[in-house]
C-alpha cells in the first residue's frame, strides 16, 4: 500500500540524492579536515560516503521523511474518504493501525538502506576503495564494514520507531494529514533542540532522539552493541506508549469519513 | 462522558515504561549484603590485589561548580583542553592486560581517542584529527606505575598514599559498582581548611579493584567529582588489541621523550621549581612562571573563568582554587582562594 504510492518513491528519491550530492561535492573540491565527521577521509575511502549522508540525513531528512509517513497513516485515509470503508470490511481497528505502523517502520528500514546503498554505490564509483578506518584507528576490510554498515542501517532504522509511532499517535487525532505530518515533524525538531539545552540534562536520555547520533558507536573497535540496545529499548517505550495511545483514540473514535 | 475500556492500554503502557524505568537501576543496586570489615581489612585487600587483566567502561562526571564552556569550542589548545575536562563528562573504554599492555578509548560522539602501550611502544590516535603518534618508553626497571593513568585504580593510589594522619579513614559500608559487590571506604580529611568534605572510594569486594572515586565539596549535595567503572570485565583482553597499526591516510608522527639523563625518572626536569606550603589535604603548590600569566592568555577565556582579587586574578571552583598573581606565580589547591592569597604573600 505505501510501496505503492508515487510520493513513497519520491520521498527515497530524495533520501538517495543526499549521498550523491555529498560524494559530488567531494568530488569536485576536497574539503580537507573540516565539515561533518567522515567527510575528509572519503576522498581515500569511497564507502566513507555512507556514513557522511547518514550524519547529515539524520537530524533532518530522515525525521522529516518519516513524519509525512507516519503523520499520513491514518489522518490520511481519513481525508481521502477511504478510512471508513476500510472500517467496513471486517478487519477491525487494531490490525488497519498494526498494518500502519508497520507500514511505517518499513518506511524508516527503507530510507537508511536507500541512504547507505546509495552512499556506497556512489562512493565506489567516484573514489578509491579499500578496507575502512574505524573511529578507533583500527582497519576492517570490505566484509566486516558491510556487517557493520547493515547494523547501523537496523540502528538507524530503529531510532526512527518512536518518531513513527508519535506520529501514528497524532494521525489518529486529526483528519488534516498535512496537520499531522507538520506536527510530527515538528516534535523531531523540538526532541533535538530540547537535547542541544544543558539545562534539561535530565531529561535527555528520555527524548526519543536522545541515541540518534549514537550510530558511530558502531563504528569502534572492540565492536560494543551496549548503544544499539539502549536504543532498541527506549524507541519500544515509546512504541508502546504511543502506540497504546493512539489504539485508545483510534477504537474509541468515531470514524465520519 | 464514560471513559472507555480501550483506554485502559493507554494508560497501562506509560506505567509499565515508568516502572521498569526506575526499578531495573534499582535491582541493580540491591546491596550485596557482604560481611563487615574494617578500614585496615579493605586496605589490605586493595594492597594485595592481583587482578591487573580486565576490560570495562570508565565513566568522569565533574560537578565543580564552573559553567559548562564546552560550547565556546576552546578544545584544542592546553588551558581549553584542561576546562574542558574539567567541565564536561567523560566515557572511556579501559583494556588492561598486566602492567605493560593497556588500551584506553576516550568515547566522543563521532569520534575517539585512543592511548595504546604494548611494552615499550605507545601510540595515541585521535580519529577527528586522523593523528597518530608514536613514542617510545624509556627503559627502567621498577619504576613501573602499578596501573595505566586515567583508571580508577591509579586515583585510589594516590588517595591511598596520603593516608596518614591527616585523614580519618571508615569503611562506610557496602554497595554495587559495574554490577559486582563492592565496600565504601570513606576518608574524611582531619582538617576543615580544604575544600574538600570527604571521599568515597568503592573496593571491589572479590578483587581487591577500586572501581570508584568520588570526591565531595563542602556545601555541594552532588559529588564535585566522580570517576568509576560501570561496567567491568575480568577477562583477559584479546591481544589483538594491544597491537596497534597506524590505519593509512593517517598523519603519523613520532615523538621523542625528554631524555633522562640517567637522572631518576620521578625527578622533575631542570626549571622553575614548585614551592609546597601547608600539609595534607591543606597543600599549597606555589609555580613560577613569570611574566603577566592573565595577560598571555589571547583566547580570553582566563578573563571568563576568573575574578579579579587582592594581588592577582582567582579561579574559584568548588573543589579546587587556582590564584595567578600580578608578579607571575601560580598558586593551586583544595582550599579556599582566601588560603592561596595568604600563602602568596
Amino acid at each position: 500500500m505505501l510501496f505503492g504510492r508515487r510520493r513513497t518513491w519520491a520521498m527515497l528519491a530524495a533520501l538517495a540524492l543526499v549521498p550523491v550530492l555529498v560524494a559530488v561535492a567531494v568530488r569536485i573540491e576536497d574539503p580537507g579536515r573540516d565539515g561533518p565527521p567522515f567527510l575528509g577521509s572519503i576522498t581515500s575511502n569511497g564507502l566513507f560516503v555512507s556514513l557522511t549522508a547518514m550524519t547529515v540525513s539524520i537530524p533532518l531528512f530522515l525525521p522529516l521523511t518519516v513524519g509525512v509517513v507516519a503523520g499520513d497513516t491514518i489522518a490520511g485515509e481519513a481525508s481521502l474518504g477511504t478510512l471508513r470503508y476500510l472500517l467496513v470490511a471486517p478487519a477491525g481497528r487494531l490490525r488497519l493501525l498494526a498494518v500502519k505502523m508497520a507500514g511505517a517502520a518499513a518506511f524508516c528500514l527503507a530510507a537508511a538502506t536507500t541512504i547507505a546503498l546509495t552512499g556506497a554505490l556512489v562512493g565506489a564509483a567516484l573514489f578509491p576503495v579499500g578496507p575502512v578506518t574505524l573511529l578507533s584507528g583500527d582497519t576492517v576490510g570490505l566484509g566486516g564494514y558491510a556487517v557493520r554498515l547493515g547494523l547501523l542501517v537496523l540502528y538507524v532504522a530503529l531510532s526512527l520507531l518512536g518518531l513513527s509511532a508519535v506520529g501514528l499517535f497524532i494521525s489518529t487525532l486529526t483528519t488534516v494529514p498535512v496537520g499531522a505530518m507538520a506536527a510530527t515533524v515538528v516534535l523531531a525538531g523540538a526532541a533535538q533542540v530540547l537535547g542541544q539545552l544543558p539545562q534539561l540534562e535530565v531529561i535527555h536520555p528520555w527524548l526519543f532522539s536522545a541515541h540518534w547520533l549514537g550510530f558511530a558507536d558502531l563504528l569502534r573497535s572492540p565492536l560494543d552493541l551496549g548503544s544499539l540496545g539502549e536504543n532498541a529499548l527506549l524507541q519500544l517505550a515509546y512504541l508502546a506508549v504511543f502506540g497504546s495511545l493512539a489504539y485508545g483514540r483510534f477504537t474509541t473514535k468515531d470514524v465520519l469519513s | 462522558m464514560r471513559l472507555s475500556r480501550r483506554w485502559i492500554p493507554a494508560l497501562v503502557a506509560p506505567v509499565v515504561v515508568a516502572a521498569g524505568a526506575v526499578t531495573v537501576p534499582m535491582v541493580a543496586d540491591a546491596d550485596p549484603g557482604l560481611p563487615a570489615r574494617t578500614p585496615q581489612q579493605v586496605l589490605e585487600l586493595v594492597a594485595t590485589s592481583t587482578e591487573d587483566s580486565f576490560s570495562g567502561t570508565v565513566e568522569q562526571t565533574s560537578d565543580l561548580g564552573l559553567p559548562d564552556l564546552s560550547g565556546l569550542g576552546g578544545g584544542e589548545d592546553g588551558a581549553g583542553a584542561a576546562v574542558e575536562l574539567l567541565t564536561s563528562s567523560h566515557t572511556a573504554r579501559v583494556h588492561v592486560d598486566g602492567p605493560e599492555r593497556s588500551r584506553v578509548q576516550l568515547l566522543e560522539q563521532m569520534s575517539q581517542r585512543d592511548l595504546v602501550r604494548n611494552g615499550e611502544d605507545v601510540w595515541v590516535y585521535d580519529s577527528s584529527e586522523q593523528t597518530a603518534v608514536h613514542t617510545t618508553l624509556p627503559e627502567h626497571e621498577g619504576h613501573e606505575p602499578a596501573q595505566p593513568e586515567g583508571t580508577p585504580a591509579e586515583l585510589a593510589e594516590q588517595l591511598l598514599a596520603g593516608v596518614d594522619e591527616t585523614t580519618e579513614v571508615t569503611v562506610s559500608g557496602t554497595d554495587t559498582v559495574a554490577g559486582r559487590p563492592v565496600y565504601q571506604l570513606r576518608l574524611d580529611p582531619r582538617t576543615d581548611a580544604t575544600l574538600v568534605d570527604f571521599a568515597t572510594l568503592a573496593v571491589d569486594a572479590g578483587t581487591g579493584l577500586p572501581l570508584e572515586v568520588r570526591v565531595h565539596a563542602v556545601g555541594q549535595q552532588a559529588p564535585a567529582f566522580v570517576v568509576g567503572f560501570t561496567e567491568l570485565d575480568l577477562d583477559t583482553p584479546d591481544a589483538s588489541l594491544f597491537e596497534f597499526t597506524p590505519p593509512p591516510g593517517a598523519e603519523v608522527g613520532e615523538q621523542e621523550l625528554p631524555d633522562h639523563d640517567g637522572r631518576d625518572p620521578g625527578e622533575l626536569p631542570e626549571g622553575p621549581r614548585p614551592e609546597v606550603s601547608g600539609e595534607g589535604w591543606a597543600t599549597v603548590v606555589e609555580l613560577p612562571v613569570g611574566g603577566d600569566v592573565a595577560a598571555a592568555d589571547k583566547s580570553g577565556m582566563l578573563e571568563q573563568l576568573t575574578r579579579p582579587v587582592e594581588g592577582g586574578r582567582a579561579l574559584q571552583t568548588s573543589l579546587v582554587s587556582v590564584l595567578l598573581t600580578d608578579d607571575g606565580r601560580v598558586l593551586a589547591g583544595a582550599v579556599p582562594v582566601e588560603q592561596l592569597a595568604a600563602a602568596a604573600r
